[in-house]
């Protein structure tokens, strides 16, 4: 690996050169998870036009009259997974500093994710209440539109939740292997940044349910 | 890990040609994955066509197999069936890996000097993802009650419960998202490709023209795939979990309803840059092999990328001229006018630029050159014919007519077809290490362009008489049985249309295996691809090249009498 991607082949049979990350090679996988973040902006955006343009069709926001989600329980899973992606971008950027304290900066990494994992999970949980509290009042997907667009469009957010906790958690597993290091962290980076979208995306769902 | 590193070949049969990361071999597994799916999409239009020709006659030969029922006579459900999943055949299982998948994986890395693909496990998922969609389309033909009836748009209320029962429509649904991930994968990979592993030398400016339309119609795929994508999961949640976000109100249990005309909106911001997702990389391809055919430099490069440029922009926001009589606010319905108006500009100068480029050539009239012209002139068909329906006034009275028909057939699908088939007539020597027959292949080309004229030229007559798209029977109405000579004409076009596919079948097959062993470069042209032996290596390129000139230099004067071109690797004379 050199920085001005000439390579020479030595002999006939090309060789695994087992590489450790060049600068290059996190900058393309940085690129590439931020086109995936680009392309993912667009499906939420459309699931938004669409809550804009249904929510136009009800006359009183929110509707009048029936029992709605929880706004405070809605509003501390806001704070928490907040919370969570600050830990897990502490701990993605641990990893970056200089070598040193090795075995230090690993059991930093580890607590630091390991936090933002649970309070990741504690989302996940408040987002099961907040539906269970709904059901519980009789209101499923099936009642009207409001409950349509509520429950449409968590479960959506939700799955997004379970595929980013499914990447911190193969993040600590690898983390565990010492997989990782100032020259090995560009599925960390790219976790942590799938994690802030997903974070982002509730901030709109939030805002547009509850605050709006 | 990723880009200049060369992986170790791998030895297995499965790592080597069914898990292979490798782009070449995904690149031939996507080619005959999307030849098949035409294929099955060709036949079901042929089921189309004799139906309409021939109402309620049996289908000749393999009738009494598709529809033993009705003794071989296609009843009016099955019609529905067959126009539905032969669009959603052709754009997404067809035209989209034959052209995207198959092209891109293969031109890409060889034509910008890279060893892979930069993500090349993401590549191979994006294959497997799309066979899976694959599959669950193909399983839906044969669920009970048979696989969706609302046209390849899906329109709710003909798509939701109320209009669609059974399975059919949630799997098309599901096979639609699953072959939408596909695409995003590969549209990921190629962007980032193209803008990380260009080798030295290789600056924009020196791109094949190629490379340009399939980088910008990966940027439409990752933009809008995903909005198809959103509207598909609130269909199947609509379907499965009876949401209502497509249900209007009034057929509600009381509450408060959807919107169908929702849906319309989602659908056309991604149906209308689709349309350009397909014809951009052909164009790509027309634009180079003109020049390389022609054996002069492609004329106005620059424009012509400029041009690609504001056409893929454009295409993000004309998407309305496809809902003008769902009642559009006559502000809205004039501002998607206009811009569907202003895109003609920028085509236009690719047009100019694809003549000028041909004025004076030095014209080798090989098949894949005999393609690449055709599409010059059947896009320009069906792009005139496009400034009809682009205009409020006349697309009113043309709207779901045979006139649509033929306009959309002539430019998102047999000039995105004749831009696949130029494609793989030019790089089938490299892939495949034989030549093609060039005079099974010249038949192919005049046996297909003639009679494909004739299909869709009848189409714009009859449709301009009046004749609705998606009827079963146009001769039960009064009125459109006097137009009936016209369908009958368009079918028989058509048969000979797809007679002439099984030359290519056979041309293919039989060079695939059996053809004259390839030269290094048969058509003397310099781009990156063609500098690498054939069979070209597991790695491609052992240096990794440098670029010294552009892709376009022919009979340079500076490079004196004895040849008209050159390697983009090799300095210019002087």
């Amino acid at each position: 690996m050199n920085t001005t991607g000439i390579i020479e082949l030595h002999g006939e049979q090309p060789v695994d050169q087992a590489p450790l990350e060049t600068g290059r090679d996190r900058v393309n996988a940085t690129l590439g998870m931020i086109l995936f973040i680009g392309s993912w902006t667009m499906a939420f955006g459309t699931l938004f036009l669409s809550f804009l343009v249904l929510r136009d069709k009800i006359a009183v926001w929110p509707p009048a009259g029936i029992a709605l989600p929880s706004a405070p329980i809605a509003g501390i899973a806001t704070l928490v997974l907040a919370a969570s992606s600050v830990f897990v971008e502490r701990a993605s950027r641990s990893l970056a500093v200089a070598p040193g304290a090795g075995s230090d900066r690993r059991s930093s990494f580890n607590s630091l994710w390991i936090t933002g994992m649970l309070l990741g999970l504690g989302f996940a949980l408040l987002q099961a209440w907040l539906w269970y509290d709904l059901i519980l009042a009789g209101r499923t997907q099936t009642s009207g539109l409001y409950e349509s667009l509520f429950f449409g469009l968590t479960w959506v957010h939700a799955a997004h939740v379970l595929v980013g906790l499914f990447m911190l958690s193969w993040g600590l597993i690898g983390s565990k292997l010492r997989r990782y290091g100032p020259e090995r962290r560009s599925f960390i980076s790219n976790a942590a940044l799938f994690w802030h979208f997903v974070g982002i995306v509730w901030l709109f769902l939030f805002l547009g349910f509850f605050v709006f | 890990m990723t880009s200049d590193h060369i992986h170790p070949e791998p030895t297995t049969f499965l790592k080597k040609h069914v898990f292979s990361v490798d782009h070449k071999v995904i690149a031939k597994q996507f080619l005959w994955f999307g030849l098949v799916w035409l294929g099955i999409g060709g036949i079901m239009a042929m089921m189309l066509r004799w139906q309409l020709a021939n109402p309620g006659v049996p289908v000749p030969l393999f009738g009494k197999l598709l529809f033993p029922r009705t003794s071989g006579v296609i009843d009016p459900a099955s019609y529905n069936t067959l126009f539905t999943m032969h669009g959603t055949i052709m754009i997404f299982l067809g035209l989209t890996p034959a052209m995207i998948g198959a092209l891109g994986n293969w031109s890409i890395p060889l034509m910008i000097g890279a060893r892979d693909m930069i993500f090349p496990t993401l590549n191979m998922l994006s294959f497997w993802t799309m066979v899976m969609g694959g599959a669950v389309g193909f399983y839906s033909l044969f669920v009970p009650l048979g696989a969706t009836e609302a046209g390849w748009t899906g329109y709710p209320t003909l798509s939701t419960t109320v209009g669609g029962v059974g399975q059919g429509e949630t799997l098309w649904a599901i096979a639609v998202f699953l072959i939408g991930a596909s695409s995003i994968m590969g549209g990921i990979n190629y962007i980032t490709t193209v803008i990380r592993l260009r080798c030295p030398g290789m600056n924009w400016m020196r791109l094949p023209l190629t490379v340009w339309g399939l980088f910008l119609t990966s940027i439409l795929n990752v933009l809008f795939i995903p909005v198809i994508g959103s509207a598909m999961i609130l269909l199947v949640l609509d379907r499965v979990f009876g949401t209502t976000f497509y249900v209007p109100a009034s057929i509600m249990s009381g509450g408060t309803g959807g919107d169908p005309i929702l849906y319309q909106h989602l659908f056309w911001i991604f149906g209308h840059p689709e349309v350009y997702i397909l014809i951009l990389p052909a164009w790509g391809v027309v634009c180079d092999l003109l020049s390389f055919f022609a054996r002069k430099p492609a004329f106005g490069y620059r424009t012509s990328v400029g041009a690609m440029v504001a056409v893929t922009v454009l295409s993000a926001v004309v998407y309305g001229h496809h809902m003008f009589t769902t009642g559009l606010s006559a502000m809205l319905g004039e501002s998607f006018m206009l811009l569907t108006m202003i895109i003609s500009v920028p085509a236009e100068v690719l047009f100019f630029n694809w003549l000028h480029t041909l004025w004076k050539g030095n014209l080798r009239l090989t098949t894949p050159m005999l393609f690449a012209m055709s599409v010059i002139f059947v896009f320009g068909l069906g792009g005139l014919t496009g400034i009809y329906l682009a205009t409020i006034g006349t697309d009113i009275f043309l709207h779901d007519t045979y006139f649509v028909v033929g306009h959309f057939h002539l430019t998102m699908a047999a000039s995105a077809l004749f831009g696949t088939f130029a494609a793989v007539y030019f790089w089938f020597p490299k892939m495949f290490g034989r030549m093609m027959s060039e005079r099974l292949g010249k038949l192919h080309f005049w046996l297909s362009f003639v009679p494909l004229v004739i299909v869709f030229c009848i189409m714009f007559i009859s449709g301009y008489a009046g004749m609705p798209r998606r009827y079963y029977d146009h001769t039960s109405t009064e009125y459109l049985r006097p137009l009936q000579h016209l369908n009958v004409a368009t079918s028989v076009a058509a048969f000979l249309l797809g007679a002439a596919q099984l030359i290519f079948v056979y041309n293919f097959i039989k060079s695939r295996w059996w053809g004259e062993p390839a030269p290094q470069n048969p058509w003397e042209v310099g781009t990156l691809d063609w500098t690498t032996e054939t069979p070209v290596p597991y790695y491609n390129f052992k240096t990794i090249p440098v670029v010294q000139c552009g892709p376009h230099e022919f009979s340079n004067p500076v490079l004196g009498p004895d040849t008209d071109w050159i390697y983009q690797t090799e300095k210019l004379p002087g």
